[in-house]
């Protein structure tokens, strides 16, 4: 340390110890926006309804609801004559400044601890969430989650203080935080670039899986971040898929069902902490991710032998234009402040010019009651200023799209990340 | 088990099940409540550290899973909550600057070729009143953080190189407001 750095270094001055109370009082804070779900509570607003009376084509792709909004279908200028020819059915094909929302159902096992840092009690935590990430990263998303009742500890009771007080519905935003996660990123203009070969994505999973410690399971964690709130084309689905079977230990478990009862096809590895077996469910044709699942596969560990400690399904992923109305109200994410403008306050609401997308068609499927698509509304605007060029958009989509990130970067770096909401790792010992 | 995970891991977990969040608070509570007591006192401290975790908590879906340490992370968030309390750290620091004036006497008692820091913190409040806000975040975050530079860059939000030209520039203004001696030494003005 140089000397100057070193005189205030030594130089620094008392610090009042953190008073019991305070200390407590503050956890104790943390704790209830913690239990609500994240944060306030506020009814689900008419929005909705309203939105699904608009044009949503929903088909079904292995099981998975997708909604397709404006797919090949409708006057938006913009997209219909270069999407209609590629549209594969059940595929979606994002655009930049446009959302990708999925929803899920999720139960993972919580853990509260003592002042001294032990673990005080546990139950199973549920919740129904949505989240919206921009496609390219370049816009704050949202992501909304709502309380499920939760469920006791196999072999437990459930906590007291967990019967009550887990309803509710939280708002959160989720800033975009260009340049932070490189390699890290979840967005789909990203995760669309990745190779298709299940060779070169094993490697990654490798590479980006971290150090230390039980490496094939670090890898199979990384893959699990990639699928868990995200989506993937299929090429990259497939390989992703090919390359975790590939991980020692791993074992492909047929007709293992998810949280919505979907059966699918498990890729499964024990080794876990809790003595659990980690198992990420696929729709074996589409190779569509429909949740993952821990089961207890060790006798002797901290839940009896085939109980269930993890189970969620990823109910639907749908393309919309812009972010639900509740976006202008939900909670700030200053989680990358520092120099970074855009994570302030809301997201982007200036129309981009040239990017209408319009959304005109009846829907031909069941209407997605939950989907929302605003008709015929700009979307939020792609930055303007350039600094590092983003990936380019997949490649099956034959000319470019309208302010893709090769053409339109984010203010700071187009790198742009998005949040890895999903990513629950259970294990890593 | 739970508490041995990294906080990276207990992040990611706490998406799912958000209360392991509170197993964050309680590793790191006191030393952003220590660094934040340093820069504001310790009744603004309690609040500051409060904010700082509710802050972290509302943000932790971004947060960047190739840090298995999440304190830089914290810091960060800790800079920006305590730079909404300017006026009061301002005051704070004058406060501190003004102690020697107060007592002349204290530059005289010394024996030893050495100040202690209580002596020390008088000049050190004046260096810091010299530095730009952004300078003194993260002279502080590297001084009283203990954070090396690349996870002071993080925590600014910053490359590393910016961290590194700024801590020049501020060295250079340290060292002119200490008289351009080791403040350790002898002061060779008054005393």
């Amino acid at each position: 340390m140089d000397d100057e750095i070193r005189v205030f270094a030594e130089g620094r001055p008392e610090a009042p110890p953190y008073g019991a109370e305070a200390r407590a009082r503050a956890r104790e804070r943390l704790l209830t926006q913690a239990r609500s779900g994240g944060g306030r509570f506020r009814v689900p607003p008419l929005g909705w309804q309203a939105a699904a009376a608009f044009g949503v084509t929903v088909v079904l792709v292995g099981g998975v609801a997708v909604a397709l909004s404006n797919q090949g279908a409708g006057p938006g200028p913009a997209t219909s004559a270069t999407q209609s020819a590629e549209v594969t059915p059940g595929e979606l094909h994002p655009r930049p400044g446009q959302f990708i929302m999925v929803e899920s159902e999720t139960m993972y096992g919580s853990f509260t601890m003592g002042a001294d840092g032990k673990e005080a009690s546990r139950h199973l935590y549920r919740s129904h969430r949505k989240i919206w990430q921009s496609v390219d990263g370049s816009a704050s998303g949202l992501l909304m989650m709502e309380g499920r009742e939760p469920r006791p500890w196999p072999g437990e009771e459930l906590p007291e203080a967990e019967k009550t007080g887990w309803q509710g519905t939280s708002w959160d935003t989720l800033a975009a935080c260009p340049g932070r996660l490189g390699e890290y990123r979840t967005d789909y203009a990203y995760l669309s670039t990745l190779p298709a070969d299940p060779a070169a994505l094993r490697e990654r999973l490798y590479r980006l899986g971290g150090k230390g410690g039980d490496r094939d399971f670090s890898a199979l964690d990384h893959a699990r971040s990639m699928l868990t709130e995200t989506y993937l084309p299929r090429a990259q689905r497939q390989a992703l898929f090919e390359a975790i079977k590939t991980i020692p230990g791993v074992r492909a478990k047929q007709g293992v069902e998810d949280a919505a009862g979907r059966e699918g096809v498990a890729l499964a590895r024990p080794g876990g902490e809790r003595g659990v077996e980690n198992q990420l469910i696929f729709d074996p044709e589409t190779f569509m991710y429909l949740g993952e699942r821990e089961e207890v596969v060790a006798e002797g560990a901290a839940a009896p032998k085939g109980s269930i400690l993890a189970l969620t399904a990823q109910l639907s992923v749908s393309v919309v234009d812009r972010l639900p109305e509740e976006a202008a109200q939900a909670q700030g994410d200053a989680s990358c402040m520092p120099e970074s403008e855009v994570s302030a306050g809301a997201p982007p609401q200036s129309p981009a010019p040239g990017t209408p997308t319009a959304t005109a068609s009846p829907a031909t499927a069941s209407p997605a009651p939950d989907a929302p698509t605003e008709t015929a509304s700009p979307a939020p605007h792609a930055p303007t200023e350039i600094a590092s060029p983003a990936p380019d958009m997949p490649t099956e989509t034959a000319s470019p799209a309208p302010g893709a990130p090769t053409a339109s970067a984010v203010p700071e770096s187009a790198d742009a990340d998005m949040p890895t909401a999903g990513p629950v790792p259970t294990v890593t010992d | 088990m739970p508490d041995t995970l990294d906080d990276s891991t207990l992040i990611a977990r706490s998406i799912g099940a958000p209360e392991s969040f509170a197993a964050l608070f309680d590793r790191h509570a006191d030393e952003i409540h220590r660094y934040a007591a340093r820069r504001l006192g310790g009744e603004l401290a309690d609040d500051v550290t409060g904010e700082v975790f509710l802050v972290a908590f509302r943000g932790r879906a971004r947060y960047d899973p190739s840090w298995p340490d999440a304190r830089p992370w914290l810091y960060g968030i800790a800079t920006k909550v305590v730079s909404q309390h300017r006026r009061a750290e301002r005051r704070r620091t004058a406060a501190m600057a003004r102690v020697s004036v107060e007592r002349p006497g204290t530059f005289d008692d010394r024996s030893a070729d050495r100040v202690t820091a209580e002596q020390l913190q008088p000049r050190l409040a004046r260096a810091l009143t010299r530095l730009s806000a952004a300078e003194r975040d993260l002279l502080l975050l590297v001084a009283w953080a203990d954070l090396t530079y690349e996870e002071a860059a993080l925590a600014l939000g910053v490359p590393v190189g910016t961290v590194r030209s700024r801590l020049h520039r501020l060295r250079v203004k340290v060292r002119r407001a200490l008289g351009g001696t080791d403040p350790f030494a002898e002061e060779p003005q008054h005393g």
